[in-house]
């Protein structure tokens, strides 16, 4: 057992001690989130009520120091009212834990600590779910922890109903790169909501990852890496749309792609082995209904993105020489003189650029955080090229680009195996 | 008479010289000696550093930094390791021929060879701030280089050469300042070029650039980063 090695107070202590052991554990990683969390945990609340009435649980909340009205929100939900729990029925009561955590500042420390509180509740089942959520409802928990504990998963991949030009970074990086490379479907393996066993959260703790940035920002690829990787039994459920507060408006997209790609790089050194010998992918069980709503349109400047494409496409000839061959580079300069009517980028070419920068990322031809941020140029030309080409197509018809997409990463996986030394 | 003469000035002269070469000629061996061993161990050098570097990463860590591409930039090709092989090879070579000199014992080479090895250590506290400074500005550079183009900036390439020739300025003229060369020189030559730029693109950016820099102000502080956008990218 490793959750003694995780730092808690002694109140802490002292209410675990209490608790003694719980069946189901939801875990609220927060900071500064005083406008949603009420709702979150309500909404946790009402779930674990609504179903899995007459179970133990408890709602963890791991603060990051908030310095909004964050912890005294949580501390004041009332969890016991029917009302506010959406049920008439007697339930088992949930109980509610509220700890800062300890190490680095970021969303990796925050789930070690629920982590560790999971083992020492004896947690069967456990859902992590971030504290800005606007769309959450209690039916998450039921997909969430559901499979955990009636089917004896281990991992469950959120899958989100998202506008068609929504999680660009997912669609044309992350997901088909982790599928090619690990084998198995998950459609957003950077979700931020999962449900994991006990016996996983308890593997999580065991890995020595906790001073590295898995702690400060790259936790959910790590987690959907490491249960796939580790051989874990694994699934997706849809929990319809996925809302946030507004985000912060310092968080570019430079930094963003940085620390999601760096996450997925830094996985490929961890897991080389496992990887290597992966030649296919394959389908994983869901859970939920998937269904198609009407979103909202979201505006994109598709010529802002070409343009700082064909600016990187002048001026970062010599930056994307040290991660793409000569035949790539001259692919993609060939590209940034088509009109925008014309202008596609190809699925293979997009995939020799990433698997180019992988393979610069390993050998370190460039300080890594230089050789991501140049990366930003050439993906929003690859998304407003997506953009271009997928305006008057459907959802399904956007889905199975993508699917084409990520057949195209193990096609060229080869040769990426072969390069990689 | 005639003779005698003659026989006694060519015998002294030879006895003269025979004595000098006596009393000289060991240090002259040592120093033919000390150069050869000299010649040797630079070949050594070169020999053990220029396979020795590369097999420790280091061409791939001078690539990463950058140093590549200054060097070729300088018109140098070759990779960085075969480099610094030379430049070590060079440095030995150069030392042996410092003690060779003060192995001739004379009072002129001795001076040289003290003012030499007193010289020495500012000498390559230069070479090493040139060095640093040419591999910062390079890294700066590329920055600055790809910050701006994801930013948007037109002048994306002319704002990074700027910041990487004036940080080679910067770093030539603590070099230069270290040596001692023309030390009042110096100093007046950066602070009249630094002020006098700084004034310059102030008043060009202000005055005669007014409405440009209008809009340019603008545009950065009314459109930051992504937020020409709705879409969500992760």
């Amino acid at each position: 057992m490793l959750s003694g090695v995780v730092p808690l107070s002694s109140a802490v202590e002292a209410r675990l001690g209490e608790l003694g052991s719980v069946e189901l554990l939801v875990g609220i990683p927060s900071y500064n989130n005083a406008r949603t969390i009420g709702h979150v945990v309500h909404a946790a609340a009402a779930g674990l009520a609504k179903y899995f009435p007459g179970r133990r649980a408890a709602i963890v909340n791991s603060d990051g120091g908030s310095e909004d009205e964050t912890p005294a929100i949580v501390a004041a939900a009332d969890l016991h009212s029917p009302g506010a729990l959406l049920v008439s029925h007697p339930v088992a009561p949930v109980h509610k834990v509220m700890t800062p955590y300890h190490g680095m500042p970021g969303k990796g420390s925050a789930f070690r600590t629920i982590f560790a509180i999971a083992e020492r509740l004896g947690a069967r089942a456990c859902a992590v779910v971030d504290a800005d959520l606007r769309s959450i409802t209690p039916h998450w928990f039921e997909w969430l922890l559901g499979p955990v504990l009636h089917e004896d998963f281990d991992f469950v991949s959120p899958l989100y109903l998202r506008h068609k030009y929504d999680g660009t970074i997912t669609n044309s990086i992350v997901y088909p790169l982790t599928r090619a490379l690990y084998g198995k479907e998950l459609r957003q393996p950077i979700g931020g909501d999962f449900g994991f066993s006990g016996r996983l959260a308890s593997h999580y703790l065991t890995k020595p990852v906790w001073e590295t940035n898995v702690a400060r920002f790259g936790v959910d690829i790590w987690m959907t890496t490491t249960a796939v990787a580790a051989g874990f039994r694994v699934c997706q459920a849809f929990l319809g749309a996925k809302i946030h507060d507004p985000k912060d408006p310092g968080a570019d997209l430079a930094g963003m792609l940085v620390q999601v790609v760096s996450s997925v790089f830094d996985l490929m050194e961890t897991y080389r082995d496992r990887w290597r010998v992966v030649e296919r992918a394959e389908a994983v069980p869901l859970f939920g209904f998937p269904h198609g709503v009407g979103l909202e349109p979201v505006r994109v400047d598709v010529e802002r993105m070409r343009g700082i494409f064909r600016q990187g496409v002048k001026d970062l000839g010599e930056v994307w020489g040290q991660a793409l061959d000569r035949e790539t580079l001259a692919a993609v300069t060939a590209l940034s003189e088509r009109e925008i009517g014309d202008f596609t980028f190809p699925d293979p070419l997009w995939v020799r650029v990433v698997y180019g920068f992988a393979l610069a990322y390993h050998r370190r031809t460039l300080p890594t955080e230089q050789l991501l941020r140049s990366l930003v140029p050439l993906y929003l030309g690859r998304t407003a090229s997506f953009i271009v080409q997928e305006a008057e197509s459907g959802a399904d018809e956007v889905e199975a680009s993508i699917a084409a997409l990520a057949d195209e990463f193990l096609k060229q996986k080869g040769d990426l195996l072969q390069r990689w030394s | 008479m005639w003779r005698q003469v003659l026989d006694d000035v060519i015998r002294k002269t030879l006895q003269g010289f025979g004595e000098r070469l006596e009393a000289f000629g060991p240090n002259l061996l040592a120093m033919a000696v000390i150069l050869g061993l000299g010649v040797v161990a630079a070949m050594a050098v070169r020999f053990v550093v220029g396979r020795l570097l590369p097999r420790l990463g280091f061409d791939r860590l001078a690539e990463g930094a950058g140093l590549r591409l200054v060097l070729q930039k300088g018109g140098i090709e070759g990779c960085p390791s075969g480099l610094v092989a030379i430049v070590l090879a060079w440095g030995v070579l150069g030392a042996f021929v410092l003690l060779a000199i003060g192995a001739l014992n004379l009072q002129v080479a001795m001076d040289l060879v003290s003012k030499a090895f007193a010289w020495l250590p500012q000498l390559l506290i230069a070479l090493a701030v040139l060095t640093l400074g040419s591999m910062t500005s390079a890294f700066l550079r590329r920055s600055v280089l790809i910050a701006a183009v994801n930013a948007g900036l037109p002048s994306a390439r002319a704002l990074a050469g700027g910041v990487h020739t004036a940080l080679l300025i910067l770093f030539a003229a603590i070099a230069l300042e270290h040596l001692g060369v023309g030390r009042q020189i110096i100093v007046a030559s950066f602070t009249i070029l630094f002020g006098g730029v700084t004034f310059a693109l102030a008043l060009a950016f202000g005055l005669a650039g007014r409405v440009p820099a209008r809009q340019l102000l603008d545009r950065l502080l009314r459109d930051t980063g992504d937020q020409h956008d709705d879409l969500h990218h992760l």
